[in-house]
Order: C-alpha cells, then sequence, then structure tokens
C-alpha cells in the first residue's frame, strides 16, 4: 500500500501563480495584511516591474512574511529563505528562478542597476505564494494556500496544508460525513481531488470573501466511522490527522514520510510515477538520464531515477575492477549507453537487462574508492582516483520517495587520506588533542562530568532541567564508584559552572573567541587532564524541539574513545530500557579534548514523553548510575593497566 | 584557381559537419548538488538535489566556488521541505556570508543557530549535514563556522566543538 496516497501540492500552485493569467502587480499601491506597502526601488527598465532588492518595503514585507534575503555584492544568487522553510533562488542575468525544487521561467533575468540588484517583481511575489489581486486602485498581496498534502498508508492519513502565512484554521462543520476547515486570510487556486487513504474520500477547495479579507473553505468527505484528531500547528503548517476503517488517526511523529518529488515542470527533479491510486512497489520507476562528471577527486556519476525505486551493487575483485548496479522495477527512459569515460572510469554501460531492470556498469582502472549516494532523485556514484583495499563487495538500498533506513553509504565511502587531519587511519601518528598511548598517573582514578550547571541549565522541560538530573545521576555514580574502590573526581558537585582556567581563559580571549560556553567546556577537561585519570564520563540528558527523538545514546570522539563507548553502550542498552540509539562519533568538545579514553552519555530525551517518565523516576537514574559504573568496569576489566592504588573520592 | 579554392572551402565544410556528426560525445555534464541533512535519528544522512545555474561567462574560478558554496549553505541551512523528517537548525537560522579560502569554507550563522533544543542530538545532526554538503563541493574539505562573524569554540550550553574547521572524518 503507498504511504503516499496524493498530493494536491505546491508544485501545482506554483504553476497556477506563474501562469500568465492571473493579472501582473502594477506600480500603483499594494496592500498587505491591510497595510498599505509603499515599494520604492520600482525599475521597468526590462519591461515588467523590477524591485530592488534594498527596497525598505520589500526588507518590511519579508520580514512580515519570516523570510530572509542573503546577497552580497559580487555574488551570483539573490537568494531568499522562507519561513515555510523553502529557498526562493534568483541569480543576476539568468531568467530561469526555482523555488524549493521547481524551476520556472521569471518575465525577465534579474539585472544589476549600480549596486543594487533588481528582481522581477510578480515572480518574486508568487514564489512567495502572494497572488497580486486588483482591488480598486491597489494592489493586494493576497496570501494563498500552498499547497495541501493527504500522506498516508491504508487506514491512515495526514492531512499538511501549507501557505506563505502561518496557518490558522477554525472547524466550521464536524459531522460522521465531513469536516470542513474555513482558513482566515488566504485564496487558493487549489482544486477538489478525490483520495481513497485514511477514511478520506475526497478534499474540497473553495473560495469567498474578499481580495482584501478572503478565506478558504477545505471540505474533507469522510467515509462512515471515520475519524479526526484535533489540528495542530508545526511551524505555521496545519496538520491533522484521520484514520479510517476503524483505525486510529496516526500520532505525526510516525505518520511523517519521505518527501515527494512534485509532478509539475521542475527542469531539475524527476516527477514520481507514484500515483493517488498506485503503489510505489507496484509503480514502474523511470531511469531518465545517466551522466558523468569529471571532479577534482575523481568522476560523478548521477542516475537520474523518477519514482521509487530498489538497487543493487556489486564490485569485483582486482584485477576484475567492474561494478555494476541494478536498479529494480525500473525501465530505460532512453536509449541504451556506451560511453568510453576517463581515468580514473574506463567505460560506461547503460542498459535495460530485463523488463523490471536497469543495469548500469562501470569499469575502473584499479580498485577505486567508491561512494554510493541513494537520494529521493536518484543516486550519485562518486569514484575517486584513491584506491582502497577490502572495500565492500556489494550492497544494496533504495531511492525516490520511499528511501530505506539503511542506506548503505556510510559503509562504503572511504574517506580521504588527506581528510583524517592529523588522525590518519591506523592510528600511525599522535592524536590531535592527546599523547598517543595515553598513561594514567592515576589508573584507579575516574572524572565524572555531569553537564552543564550554573547559569547554563541545558535542555528544559515543564521546569526540569538537564543540569539538575545530570548532577542526580552523577553524584549516584559516584557513591557506586567509590563502594566499588575507585577513586572519584567530579567536575561540579553541585549548581555551578565550571570555571575556566586563567590559562584557557587567556588563550581563549587572545584568540578573540566568545568564551561564554567553551570556557567552561575547557575547564572540565582541564580537570580531567591534569588528575591524570583513566577514564572520563560526562553525564547528559538530551533534548530536541519536538518529541519524536527517544533513546540512549553514547556520543565519542577520538579513536581511543571507541571501545569504551561501544562497551558502555551494550552496558546501558542491556537495563535502562530505553531505545538503544548506539554509540555515535561527533566532534564534541569535551571527548575531543580529555587525553584519556572519554565519552558522554545522553541517557535519554527530556523532551518525549516516555523518556521524561523514566528521568523524572529516581529509581531509573538510579539505574542508570548502576549501569555506568557496570560498563566502566567492564571496559577496564577487558582493558587493564598495570599500575594499581587504593580506592576513595579525591 | 577560384575552382580549387571553392572545392577546398566545400571539403573544409563537409569536414566540419562530418566531425560535427560524428564526433563522440561526452556525458552530460551535471549540475546537481547534493545537499545532506541528518535524518529523523540524528546520524544517518539523507540527500537531496539541487540544481545550479550553468557557469556564467566571465565568471573566475573563485566567484563560481563561491557563488555554490553559498548556494549549498543556504540550502543545507534551510533544510529539505518540511514534510521531511529531518533534524533542523532553530527556525529563522540563516546564512550571513560564506567565503572559501583554499580547501575550507567559512561560514556565517545568525545568532538563531544558538536557539536550540539544547542536546547533542540537535547540534550532532545540524552541523553534520552543512559539513558534508560543502565538502562535497571541490576543493572544500573543511568548515569553519562563525556565529554573528566570530569565531566560538562551542555554542552557548553547547557541545560541538566549533572553533576549528569541522571535516567528514569529525563523524
Amino acid at each position: 500500500m503507498s504511504r503516499f496516497a496524493g498530493r494536491i501540492g505546491s508544485a501545482f500552485v506554483i504553476v497556477a501563480l506563474l501562469s500568465s493569467g492571473i493579472s501582473r502587480a502594477q506600480n500603483t499601491g499594494y496592500v498587505f495584511s491591510n497595510k498599505p506597502v509603499a515599494f520604492s526601488h520600482l525599475s521597468n527598465v526590462a519591461g515588467p516591474t523590477a524591485i530592488g532588492i534594498d527596497d525598505p518595503a520589500l526588507r518590511g514585507l519579508l520580514r512580515d512574511l519570516g523570510a530572509v534575503l542573503t546577497w552580497q555584492p559580487g555574488e551570483r544568487y539573490v537568494l531568499v529563505t522562507t519561513a515555510q522553510p523553502q529557498v526562493i533562488s534568483f541569480s543576476v542575468g539568468d531568467r530561469r528562478f526555482d523555488v524549493g525544487p521547481i524551476s520556472a521561467q521569471a518575465a525577465f533575468a534579474p539585472f544589476l542597476q549600480g549596486t543594487e540588484v533588481y528582481l522581477p517583481l510578480d515572480d518574486l511575489l508568487r514564489a512567495l505564494y502572494l497572488a497580486p489581486v486588483r482591488d480598486g486602485g491597489v494592489t493586494v498581496l493576497q496570501p494563498q494556500l500552498a499547497s495541501i498534502d493527504v500522506q498516508g498508508s491504508g487506514s491512515q492519513a495526514l492531512l499538511v496544508a501549507r501557505a506563505g502565512i502561518p496557518l490558522h484554521p477554525r472547524v466550521v462543520t464536524d459531522g460522521p460525513d465531513r469536516v470542513v476547515y474555513e482558513f482566515d486570510g488566504v485564496g487558493s487556486a487549489l482544486s477538489t481531488r478525490a483520495f481513497d487513504v485514511g477514511g478520506i474520500h475526497n478534499v474540497a477547495i473553495a473560495t469567498s470573501g474578499s481580495a482584501r479579507d478572503p478565506k478558504t473553505l477545505v471540505t474533507v468527505t469522510l467515509e462512515a466511522g471515520a475519524r479526526h484528531d484535533g489540528a495542530h500547528s508545526n511551524n505555521g503548517d496545519f496538520e491533522v490527522g484521520f484514520g479510517g476503517n476503524g483505525g486510529a488517526p496516526p500520532l505525526v511523529a510516525v505518520a511523517t514520510v519521505a518527501p515527494q518529488p512534485s509532478a509539475s515542470a521542475s527542469e531539475t527533479v524527476p516527477a514520481p510515477v507514484a500515483s493517488a491510486s498506485g503503489s510505489p512497489a507496484a509503480s514502474v520507476a523511470s531511469v531518465s538520464t545517466v551522466s558523468v562528471q569529471a571532479t577534482s577527486d575523481g568522476s560523478t556519476i548521477t542516475i537520474a531515477v523518477g519514482g521509487s525505486a530498489s538497487y543493487e551493487w556489486h564490485r569485483l575483485r582486482e584485477p576484475d575492477n567492474r561494478f555494476w548496479i541494478d536498479i529494480k522495477g525500473a525501465t530505460l527512459a532512453g536509449p541504451p549507453l556506451d560511453e568510453t569515460e576517463a581515468d580514473p572510469i574506463v567505460s560506461m554501460r547503460v542498459r535495460q537487462i530485463d523488463p523490471q531492470t536497469v543495469r548500469v556498469a562501470l569499469s575502473f582502472v584499479g580498485a577505486n574508492s567508491l561512494a554510493i549516494l541513494p537520494s529521493v532523485t536518484g543516486l550519485q556514484i562518486n569514484v575517486g582516483h584513491d584506491e582502497v583495499a577490502d572495500a565492500p563487495r556489494e550492497g544494496s538500498g533504495s531511492v525516490g520517495a520511499v528511501v530505506s533506513a539503511n542506506e548503505p553509504q556510510a559503509l562504503i565511502t572511504p574517506v580521504p587520506p588527506d581528510m583524517y587531519g592529523q588522525n590518519p587511519p591506523g592510528g600511525a601518528s599522535d592524536w590531535k588533542f592527546g599523547p598517543r598511548g595515553y598513561v594514567p598517573t592515576n589508573p584507579r582514578l575516574i572524572v565524572i562530568d555531569p553537564g552543564h550547571g550554573g547559569g547554563d541549565p541545558g535542555t528544559m522541560r515543564n521546569g526540569v532541567a538537564e543540569k539538575d538530573l545530570a548532577l542526580d545521576m552523577a553524584m549516584r555514580l559516584r557513591t557506586i564508584l567509590i563502594a566499588r574502590g575507585w577513586q572519584v573526581q567530579m567536575t561540579r558537585s553541585d549548581d555551578h559552572d565550571v570555571p575556566a582556567t586563567s590559562q584557557s581563559a587567556a588563550e581563549a580571549e587572545k584568540m578573540g573567541y566568545t568564551t561564554s560556553a567553551a570556557g567552561d567546556l575547557q575547564a572540565r577537561d582541564d580537570i580531567a587532564n591534569a588528575s591524570g585519570a583513566r577514564l572520563f564520563i560526562s553525564v547528559h540528558v538530551n533534548g530536541y524541539i519536538n518529541s519524536g527523538p527517544s533513546g540512549t545514546t553514547t556520543y565519542y570522539s577520538k579513536p581511543s574513545d571507541a571501545a569504551f563507548a561501544r562497551i558502555m553502550d551494550r552496558t546501558l542498552a542491556q537495563s535502562l530500557g530505553t531505545k538503544d540509539d548506539g554509540t555515535v562519533k561527533s566532534h564534541l568538545y569535551v571527548t575531543l579534548h580529555a587525553n584519556m579514553p572519554a565519552i558522554l552519555v545522553e541517557t535519554a530525551f527530556l523532551s518525549n514523553p516516555d523518556d521524561y517518565a523514566k528521568l523524572t523516576s529516581s529509581d531509573w537514574r538510579q539505574k542508570v548510575a548502576q549501569s555506568m559504573a557496570d560498563g566502566i568496569d567492564a571496559y577496564t576489566q577487558s582493558n587493564p593497566v598495570s599500575t594499581a592504588s587504593t580506592g576513595g573520592e579525591r | 584557381m577560384r575552382r580549387t579554392a571553392i572545392l577546398v572551402a566545400i571539403f573544409v565544410v563537409m569536414a566540419a559537419a562530418a566531425w560535427y556528426v560524428f564526433a563522440p560525445r561526452g556525458a552530460v555534464v551535471s549540475e546537481n548538488l547534493a545537499i545532506y541533512y541528518a535524518k529523523a535519528d540524528g546520524t544517518t544522512l539523507g540527500t537531496w538535489s539541487v540544481s545550479t545555474r550553468p557557469r556564467a561567462s566571465g565568471e573566475s574560478d573563485a566567484e563560481h566556488l563561491h557563488n555554490l558554496a553559498l548556494y549549498a549553505a543556504v540550502q543545507a541551512v534551510t533544510g529539505p521541505p518540511s514534510d521531511v523528517a529531518a533534524v533542523r537548525f532553530p527556525p529563522t537560522t540563516h546564512v550571513l556570508n560564506v567565503s572559501v579560502a583554499g580547501s575550507t569554507a567559512t561560514v556565517d550563522l545568525s545568532t538563531e543557530v544558538t536557539q536550540s533544543a539544547g542536546g547533542s542530538f540537535e547540534e550532532n545532526g545540524e552541523f553534520k549535514g552543512l559539513v558534508y554538503t560543502l565538502t562535497g563541493i571541490s576543493p572544500i574539505n573543511a568548515v569553519q563556522i562563525l556565529v554573528a562573524g566570530r569565531k566560538v569554540e562551542a555554542l552557548p550550553g553547547g557541545h560541538l566543538e566549533l572553533d576549528e574547521p569541522l571535516r567528514r572524518s569529525d563523524w
């Protein structure tokens, strides 16, 4: 069953808005949100009205819309980031402009007049989902309903409406067979569309009101017994879940789906094959182009795939340096290709090898490095000049709107030698921030770092602060470790900042850095490094802007941290009852600058209701401390050092 | 003599036409840039593709690289379409400036980047996507982050070290 049931999409409305049938903005008065907009940097030298990007009224309008314009003298692109968020890109001297993934032709190419770039006003306004509507002697910049998406699977569906302004609809009818939402202040060029998912039969759209006070009514016709939940806002979007056939409306977090390229006149994004009634799995994707581009590192093969498809790839061992990738459930939109290519690729062949499979076969000059990057629009294959030994020989994944969760690029992308910095593979030279072969001067000492503290609460939820939870778990861990004969050094043992040492503060000052955060972080490492401790563990609580993410993650930075992180993750996963988010290598300050093996444990998400309940339970926090102590014991037992000393707190 | 000249001219035109028709064509040059984002698990990367403009006549190598880097950085900070489950920079975070020196791109972000929810999860995903995006543009292999024009060692209440250029190998 298709996860994507249908879309009355942004592509549609942009095409509609860009059509010549809609009246052009005139060089008269403008009104937005019942306020006059006095454009002053207008020009007609290109014919249709152009507006200078320094126009104060334009800047004010963008501010009102939550949009930001980026341009510096000498730059080619004029980029507008909208609140949706979406990028509108114009380019000086080029009529083409892009609104998100959709390309269109402007009335004229943006041009420089003096030091100011002038943009086609009508095209800019419409890209901002503002329709110029004549009202007497003025032009009303009327916000438009940009899209209504219905995403879902079988008995569940999520309806998402978007516009150029935040949407705050109200329910005007809520019956067993239909629910009607009224969107005040927005017009619409969208039309009625039939669906058969999540209990939704169709979505009808009607407009009323005046140019200055438009209304759009969205009527969702339901099957018998269908239900819906309360509407809510997500970044200004309007979202509501529906459930049919006795199914409950979906939770938004689980209903979110991968992007669906819009079926539009886009020049760059292949249109999907999946339709309102079709299933991506059953649909036939289309391989429209296969191109090769030389890069300084090698070559890049770009395979444009319209629709969703799975793929498998294989490569042979030296000296037979052949590689092929089969795109399944796909047809080749053009003739077979046979190309002779430049180093590192010898040749490329593209064939429809059976009715369901397109094969792209390559031969390389050697055992060249290879990275396969799937996306919603196809595949990119990067072939490097550098050669790798024991590279993976096969893999699989998917492209298009339904993307597999285990894309293989991380497994097969060799890091170019110059990206290793001072940490080449194999550990042949010193680690950047610590001595090679770290030897603790206090092998029975563990440094515990409760995250944040003092004026830095960390993440917050319902008045509960990360700094307090971290300190609580850290103090419990201290007690357990001391009871087991370890020495313990705390970076803080109450609610205060960890002050920067005079040396690190002076260094930061000399470099002109902002030190409010990192002075504190470096101070924690200074304490650890001065102590000569065996291990460093930083205790944290995670947070995010929505309740979706959950679980326990063990972060590390240096190669010497990895084994400690793995053992700690395994130990925590066995006992905490949270989702195991595994180990994650990252560029975290405290683990990077600690000389000894160091990890940062994000115990759970304060922003997730289930995790929140655990974090606010003292029993669970005790379990965390117990498990961390077990992890430390397990690591030190499997990685012993010869020196021993007595226990106790320093 | 004149006849000979005409025959030579015809031969040259026919040879040129034959070369135009039969000469091997190079593959189509792609102008797509891969823009990376961290998926909802905070670590796995996804990409979407944006199409850049063909290089303008008179645009120097340095200008072209600068324009590409700016375009890519703005796209990466804006993030994928809103219906994609992705780790995103705090709302209204935007790119103030981008410059490229050698193989290092410097991205100046607005102060909204400091308004995060406060976990390693968010910071890690945000910057991983941005760094992977820019280092996909040759010859960039490192990204220095600035906040409102200043180098910072870390964000307030943050976790990631930002005072040195970030590389793909940091993840």
